[in-house]
């Protein structure tokens, strides 16, 4: 009787959707709760696998300046959202909103960006805030 | 022809077209990317509900304790690793959904050839040939796939993906595992491929789920080469991420 009643309680409780995998981790990482918002100038724009980064340096009232490392989806979910590997040099200024570490380190899951040209881009071809990359 | 040699010969000839029928192929050439639904969707071309993940109580007990461990290290920032941290890629199953990355059939003479566009995986499908032993095949990550045409669906048989490459959901699963899958075109742009992965060690019975793909004509595949990994393992297993100075 045991075994049958243990498999009835598993099969209510595990009753999953098909989710696909996420492509390399788990965003665990960020508190996704959180948007910040970030102005600052790229030192470094790397279009790589299995994602692609931005380096930022904030300055702040106080003359301060901050490094920030942004994480974005890799290059294949960001063309879906309409990136090019050539969007972003060394000096450009932008502004983000960001997700940021819960460790509290100055690292973060980027949202959204407007680019130097205007433009607004997500973190892929989902609306901000729509998950997985 | 009299009456009993021409029912032979209808008999003959309806044999005939059923079996040409059975052995009907579709055309899946070409990339699909996954098929979410949603707004503006057809529901009726989504994918059906997965059916009941029911693990034996031996099995289960530690999958939902190690469950409970993962919920807690995610909440606390530090989620626990999958090999895919690593850059390990996910073999069979996982490599047919992983996230919005498109897959890219390719079917040749004998052979249908599948890449996914995460991690570059590749899995060949041999058709028309009798399935190895489970005993027989190394354990991999792809196992050995054969593959023949049932009205126009593709059933796919794979066996030999070794234990510690992930399954559904992450389930644990035997050397024993075998996996079965129907693909099949629902409309003309989108494709279902239905997975039953049956265990006889862990499972108290096999799990079905089912992934959709829409057509995408025209997409050229982006390389995929996880050369600059940034994410790294604690000695409790959690991921993080390397965060520069400047």
């Amino acid at each position: 009787m045991r075994r049958p009643l243990c498999a009835a309680v598993l099969s209510a409780g595990l009753i999953l959707s098909a989710i696909p995998a996420r492509a390399h981790h788990s965003f665990a990482m960020f508190d996704v709760t959180k948007r910040v918002t970030l102005t600052g100038t790229v030192t470094m724009f790397e279009w790589t696998n299995p994602h692609a980064y931005i380096e930022l340096d904030v300055t702040d009232e106080k003359g301060t300046v901050k490094h920030w490392s942004i994480e974005l989806g890799s290059p294949s979910i960001l063309m879906q959202g309409g990136w090019k590997f050539k969007d972003l040099k060394y000096g450009d200024k932008v502004t983000m909103v960001v997700s940021p570490l819960k460790s509290g380190e100055s690292g973060a899951l980027l949202s959204t960006i407007t680019m130097p040209d205007g433009r607004v881009l997500g973190n892929g071809p989902l609306p901000p805030g729509g998950g997985r990359q | 022809m009299n009456g009993s040699r021409r029912a032979l010969a209808v008999l003959v000839l309806s044999l005939m077209a059923g079996s040409a029928s059975a052995q009907s192929t579709s055309d899946l050439t070409g990339v699909w990317a996954p098929y979410r639904g949603g707004r503006g969707a057809d529901p009726a071309l989504a994918a059906p509900p997965a059916t009941a993940l029911v693990l034996k109580p031996e099995y289960a007990v530690p999958f939902e304790t190690r469950r409970k461990t993962e919920a807690e290290a995610a909440a606390r920032g530090e989620p626990i690793a999958s090999a895919a941290v690593a850059c390990v890629p996910y073999g069979v199953p996982r490599m047919m959904s992983v996230a919005l990355y498109p897959i890219e059939i390719l079917p040749t003479a004998g052979q249908i050839t599948i890449v996914a566009e995460a991690f570059s995986e590749v899995r060949r499908i041999y058709l028309n040939k009798s399935q190895l032993p489970i005993d027989d095949v190394p354990p991999g990550y792809y196992g050995h796939s054969v593959g023949h045409w049932e009205n126009g669906t593709l059933v796919v048989d794979t066996v030999g993906i070794k234990t510690s490459v992930p399954a559904y959901q992450n389930m644990p699963h035997s050397a024993r595992m075998r996996i079965t899958e129907r693909l099949r075109l629902v409309s003309a742009d989108i494709l279902h491929d239905q997975i039953t992965i049956d265990d006889p060690i862990v499972l108290e019975k096999p799990i079905t789920y089912t992934l959709a793909y829409r057509r995408m004509p025209g997409y050229e595949m982006v390389e995929f080469v996880c050369d600059n990994n940034r994410e790294f393992i604690d000695e409790k297993g959690g991921t993080h991420l390397k965060v520069r100075d400047r």
